[in-house]
């Protein structure tokens, strides 16, 4: 220690300002406070969502009798707790967090928050991919996931393919991802009107996102999928701290740019894939959720914890109100979503510092 | 020549290439007619078309009579007020990528239709015009003062991305509506996908009233447009009256729009690829873009039409799904072209 140090500041600090040092034994990393805070706040509200998903509805069930049936005591809900609301807000809550975290990551490639996967056209791929198999007679719920991933992934090579020219360009990114997006929902549609009424019933709904039905059956394969991913999640939270940089900036850091982008990107787009072959496109979560986190921590990055976090959190609530608005006749989790994320795409575009570029 | 300044002065006036453009919709007419699950052949279909007594109940008179004719005529008119749509919205945003459905305008008719036909009990043609216009024009209206506001004015990706909220935002509620409604969907979705089958041959004597009030708007507002190609400023500065202008030119696309969109559902990206190849062909004058675009229109439509007739022989491909992968390339050129300035 120095003599000439000011007398306020802490000795050997090493840590950026706003950050705590979370020590525990040998090992130790760097906690956002904030982050930290909001992420406790968030889970709370995670936690309020979920209570409210298992006792709101068409029998309205007691808070400690779900509980029970939660935690597999004897209870009067078993059945309606157990069987009904349990699977669904599991399905909901790991959609929701995958999408968050997709968000977040095509977001921090892009470096434009408007570059969500809705809008892109990973969502339309696999919608097209599956309704396409739907008008076939596929509906088997082990194989739809598998198809709509493929479709995302190919709908996101796609416009990755199409926009790469010496370089990725954000603008041109957006374009060609609306353009694509455009295409494959006039293919969606024209095998909607292939099918006979049935099946476009039931693909109008997997289209619009709905939980409803929905339950283990879908979030098993969903959940190990995540699983499988975390790893790369995780080098994904340390590598798009250098991708936010500019160009330059990152070159000059020795990052290599292009293939952290991509392996950023890819993990994105499964994420997203996998989330809507679970579920259907439940539009808007992967734009809103990372920018609700941001906003509320105040950090340069995009926190992947709490972009998941709020992505669980909106995606509960979405389906909450799906099930309890118009209560007999039941919506689609992705008709809230679109209603509440939509015009705040809009307000965004509106306000965006750099206008609408990247 | 009261302009000269405005056209160099070594260019010739593109009569020609106004009169091939007639030619070639005259020639995708006669496919359109011919072609299909069942071929006539060309001569055939001329006497058919201009037969009376005992030849006009020839099994190929009468499908060219009753089937091929109603749809070709639809053709024709709607791909002409798709082209022309395109046009005057390029012109009036000054952006290269501005069109129908990329825009949301079409999903915005679309919407309106979907709530007459849920709520209000429209069925019919007539019925659900006017639920067309009313949702083109607040769409466009919605959409491209998004765009505009914020910094930098409507670039093409604000554009673009404020046209593809929009869409979404819009598809989510006809969703909810169909989702609760089963009815509606039945007869909603083989609207919704663009398609010249199966409309009945009174809707291109229902909607031409329509098309014609579109098209004076238009044509009203092509002089202003011209001036608008060069700013607001210059266009003012020429003693154009450029909000007049953009309200006539806004209206009669948006009527151009409604009434095609009513007519035979959304159909994409013909009013994106036309304007840009009627301008290769005769420049950016609208006094002859906007009659090259009314040629070409149809040539796009009618042959994407015929194409999805021919792919898979006893079922159709519906045109509009057509024109989206014939259109989506074309942007896709024109984007790394970077004729758009992204």
């Amino acid at each position: 220690m120095t003599v000439t140090e000011p007398r306020d500041a802490p000795p050997r600090r090493a840590r950026p300002a706003g950050y705590g040092l979370a020590r525990r034994r040998r090992a130790s990393f760097l906690l956002h406070r904030r982050a930290g805070v909001v992420a406790l706040i968030l889970l709370a509200l995670l936690s309020c969502a979920c209570l409210a998903a298992l006792c709101l509805g068409e029998t309205t069930v007691a808070p400690d009798q779900a509980l029970r049936a939660v935690f597999g005591r004897p209870s009067d809900a078993e059945f309606v707790v157990g069987v009904l609301r349990l699977p669904r807000l599991t399905l909901a809550l790991l959609v929701g967090a995958a999408l968050g975290v997709a968000g977040a990551l095509i977001q921090a490639v892009a470096r434009n928050p408007l570059a969500s996967p809705d809008v892109i056209g990973v969502t339309h791929g696999a919608a097209a991919v599956t309704v396409t198999a739907m008008t076939y007679g596929l509906t088997s719920a082990a194989a739809l996931p598998y198809l709509s991933v493929t479709g995302g992934l190919a709908a996101a090579a796609l416009v990755y393919l199409f926009a790469w020219r010496g370089g990725l360009h954000a603008g041109r990114f957006v374009l060609i991802g609306i353009g694509i997006a455009v295409a494959l929902r006039s293919v969606t549609q024209l095998f909607l009107t292939k099918g006979d009424h049935q099946i476009a019933q039931q693909a109008t709904v997997w289209m619009t996102g709905s939980f409803n039905g929905r339950g283990y059956d879908q979030a098993q394969p969903l959940a190990w999928a995540l699983l499988a991913l975390l790893p790369a999640v995780l080098w994904a939270a340390r590598a798009q701290r250098a991708v936010v940089l500019d160009d330059d900036t990152a070159t000059a850091l020795g990052v290599r740019l292009g293939r952290t982008r991509l392996g950023l990107a890819t993990v994105g787009v499964l994420l997203a894939a996998l989330a809507t072959g679970a579920a259907g496109p439940v539009d808007f979560v992967a734009l809103l959720a990372p920018q609700i986190a941001r906003r509320l921590t105040r950090t340069a990055q995009l926190p992947l914890l709490c972009s998941a976090l709020a992505g669980a959190v909106l995606t509960v609530t979405a389906d909450v109100l799906a099930r309890t608005l118009f209560a007999p006749t039941e919506l689609a989790a992705g008709v809230v979503t679109a209603a509440v994320g939509a015009p705040y795409l809009l307000w965004l575009i509106v306000t965006h510092r750099t206008g609408g570029r990247a | 020549m009261r302009q000269p300044a405005t056209r160099p002065p070594t260019r010739r006036l593109p009569w020609g290439r106004l009169a091939a453009g007639g030619v070639v919709v005259g020639l995708a007419a006669l496919l359109s007619l011919a072609l299909g699950s069942r071929s006539v052949p060309p001569d055939e279909v001329l006497r058919a078309l201009f037969a009376s007594g005992q030849d006009a109940h020839t099994p190929d008179a009468e499908v060219v009579r009753e089937l091929r004719l109603p749809r070709t005529v639809l053709g024709l008119m709607v791909g002409a007020a798709l082209g022309m749509a395109g046009v005057v919205m390029q012109g009036l945003t000054r952006n290269p990528i501005a069109e129908p459905g990329i825009l949301g305008v079409s999903q915005g008719a679309a919407l309106a239709v979907v709530v007459g036909i849920a709520f209000a009990g429209a069925h019919s043609l007539a019925g659900y015009v006017w639920f067309a216009f009313a949702g083109a024009g607040a769409a466009a209206v919605v959409v491209y003062a998004v765009a505009a506001r914020g910094r930098g004015g409507a670039t093409p990706v604000k554009l673009a991305l404020a046209g593809a909220a929009i869409n979404a935002l819009l598809a989510s509620v006809v969703a909810g509506i169909l989702t609760t409604r089963g009815a509606a969907l039945d007869e909603f979705r083989f609207w919704q996908v663009g398609s010249l089958t199966g409309r009945d041959a009174e809707i291109a004597g229902q909607i031409w009233p329509f098309l014609l009030a579109g098209l004076l708007l238009v044509v009203a507002a092509a002089r202003g447009m011209d001036a608008l190609a060069l700013g607001d400023d210059v266009a003012r500065g020429l003693g154009q009256n450029v909000a007049l202008v953009r309200v006539t030119g806004g209206l009669g696309a948006a009527v151009l729009t409604g009434a095609g969109v009513a007519a035979t559902g959304p159909i994409a990206f013909v009013g994106l690829a036309v304007p840009h190849l009627a301008r290769a062909l005769v420049g950016g004058a609208h006094r002859w873009l906007l009659p090259m675009a009314a040629l070409l229109g149809p040539v796009v439509l009618l042959v994407s039409d015929v194409v999805g007739r021919l792919v898979f022989p006893p079922s159709e491909i519906p045109a509009g799904v057509m024109t989206a992968l014939v259109g989506v390339p074309f942007l896709i050129v024109l984007v790394r072209r970077s004729a758009v300035t992204a």
